[in-house]
């Protein structure tokens, strides 16, 4: 039992690592990215036709493969990166490429969302482009943007699980490998659950958090 | 020779969508008056307020700014030439997750101003426009009215010589716009800050305004001192905006903007 205990332990710690790390790594891209489709756009702060079309396609092509796919495909990179092909650290790597074009999308719809006037007001009080970014476009969408945060590390929690499949490790890999591998439902039931538990977690402290800084009652 | 601080110059606008809004439009602003452009909806008011910053740039034409076209300057010029003029508008447009004070700090974090001279000139105008209890307020929590006058104070921040207002009292009751009129009659005396008044509501051009444009049609149909345009309108456009706006009803606004009501006058005549 304690033997059960600590492995659970094992697999959540790995899981968080999975999950935390890739999530910032994926904002670390996504986050320009979703700046760079809203700010290139039409009628954005420097519209850029050809550039927001190529970058929609190739973000919209990102999102369609399969994330098992992405997880071989890229096993090459995950070498040169990291140095190994399988463990906690190598899956870190396929789900930041698969979660970095969502999350640019993310971000895109929040910064949508933030009031056109607003921006004019900052335009006419003569404020850069760069300076609207950061002085009004992504802090008048804060709220918002911590929301979509809780989804995107809630479905990178997710898709970390799948890392089990390749060795991955984390709670995923334990309900794989005890719950199908080897039949031990009840092995496989507690780890879903402490998954589901774990969701439910980052939901509620970012749906909270957002609410809570949110200045508009 | 009384200074001219803001000229446009054949300004037409027209949007890839449609028929030209503004066609060839002259206009010469002076220094330290209040005026007036009125219209219809439609007619093309907000657009040319927006050309007049570039924060649209005009199809063709140009915008003189203390005897400096617009269209000759560099983006960081004409950034700098904005926060000459400053603009409020309809829906407020304030920052909805800063404070009244952080508001009124904006435009001089924009302008990379000393923090601490920042704060002290955001308090002296929040001062001004009778805001300093409500400076750690969020503008959700505020009045249209009180949101208008954080919007005039950051409008002044920066000391504009301009101040460029968009319909700033068409979502307002009729009291508090008379509040917000009063404040920027202030603003024009006191500071001889020149001001443009976009409505289309005849009582707030009579109420401040010194001269008045006609806008019709994309076109400036008529010009001139606002008491002369009215009661002798020379055009069809003017005619039909001084009708419009039925006689009882002016009468009626006219009354309420004194702060009296009907009976009071009536009385007062001696009718009742
Ligand atoms: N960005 C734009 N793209 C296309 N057409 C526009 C754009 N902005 C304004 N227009 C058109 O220009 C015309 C004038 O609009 P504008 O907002 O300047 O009118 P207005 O006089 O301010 O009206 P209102 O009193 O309703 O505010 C309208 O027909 C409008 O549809
Ligand atoms: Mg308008």
């Amino acid at each position: 039992m304690s033997g059960l205990y600590e492995m659970l332990i094992k697999g959540i710690k790995e899981t968080l690592y999975m999950t935390l790390w890739s999530t910032a790594l994926a904002y670390a891209l996504g986050l320009p990215l979703g700046v760079i489709l809203v700010a290139t756009d039409r009628g954005g702060l420097r519209p850029m036709r050809g550039l927001n079309a190529a970058l929609g396609i190739i973000i919209n092509i990102a999102r369609s493969i399969p994330f098992l796919i992405l997880l071989i495909a890229v096993i090459p990179l995950t070498r040169a990166i990291v140095g190994r092909m399988v463990g906690s650290t190598a899956t870190i790597v396929p789900l930041t490429l698969s979660a970095a074009p969502f999350i640019a999308r993310l971000v895109e719809s929040s910064l949508k969302e933030v009031d056109a006037g607003v921006v004019q007001a900052a335009r006419s009080m003569g404020a850069s482009p760069m300076q609207i970014i950061c002085k009004v476009l992504l802090p008048e969408a804060r709220p918002s943007l911590l929301l979509g945060a809780a989804i995107a590390i809630t479905t990178i929690l997710g898709y970390s699980a799948m890392a089990g499949i390749v060795g991955g490790g984390g709670l995923g890999d334990i309900a794989i490998r005890y719950g199908y591998y080897r039949y031990q439902r009840d092995t496989m039931l507690i780890t879903v659950a402490l998954l589901v538990l774990i969701v439910q977690a980052f939901q509620e402290v970012g749906a909270r958090a957002a609410k809570r800084i949110d200045r508009r009652i | 020779m009384p200074e001219i601080i803001l000229q446009t110059r054949g300004l037409s606008k027209r949007f890839a969508t449609g028929d030209p809004v503004l066609e060839d439009v002259d206009l010469d602003i002076t220094a330290g008056e209040i005026f007036g452009l009125i219209g219809k909806s439609g007619a093309g008011k907000s657009t040319l307020a927006r050309c007049v910053n570039f924060l649209e740039r005009p199809s063709s034409g140009d915008v003189l700014f203390e005897g400096k076209p617009l269209s000759s300057l560099a983006p960081r010029d004409l950034y700098k030439a904005r926060r000459s003029m400053g603009m409020i508008f309809q829906q407020f447009n304030l920052l909805m997750q800063r404070s009244v004070l952080g508001n009124v700090l904006f435009p001089m974090e924009i302008a990379h101003w000393k923090k601490s001279k920042a704060v002290a000139r955001a308090k002296e105008l929040l001062d001004l426009v009778k805001l300093s209890d409500k400076e750690n307020a969020y503008p959700a929590t505020l009045s249209g009215g009180q949101r208008q006058r954080v919007a005039i104070a950051r409008a002044m921040a920066l000391s504009p010589r301009v101040l460029l207002c968009d319909e700033a009292t068409s979502a307002l009751d009729p009291e508090t716009t008379r509040g917000i009129l009063a404040l920027l009659r202030d603003i024009n005396q006191r500071l001889g800050v020149t001001i443009i008044v976009i409505t289309h509501e005849m009582l707030v051009i009579e109420s401040i305004c010194t001269r008045v444009a006609i806008l019709d049609n994309s076109h400036v149909a008529e010009i001139g001192p606002v008491r002369e345009v009215f009661t002798h309108p020379k055009t069809e456009a003017a005619r039909a905006l001084v009708q419009s706006d039925g006689r009882a009803e002016r009468l009626l606004r006219l009354i309420e903007s004194n702060g009296l009501t009907v009976e009071e006058v009536l009385s007062r005549v001696g009718i009742v």
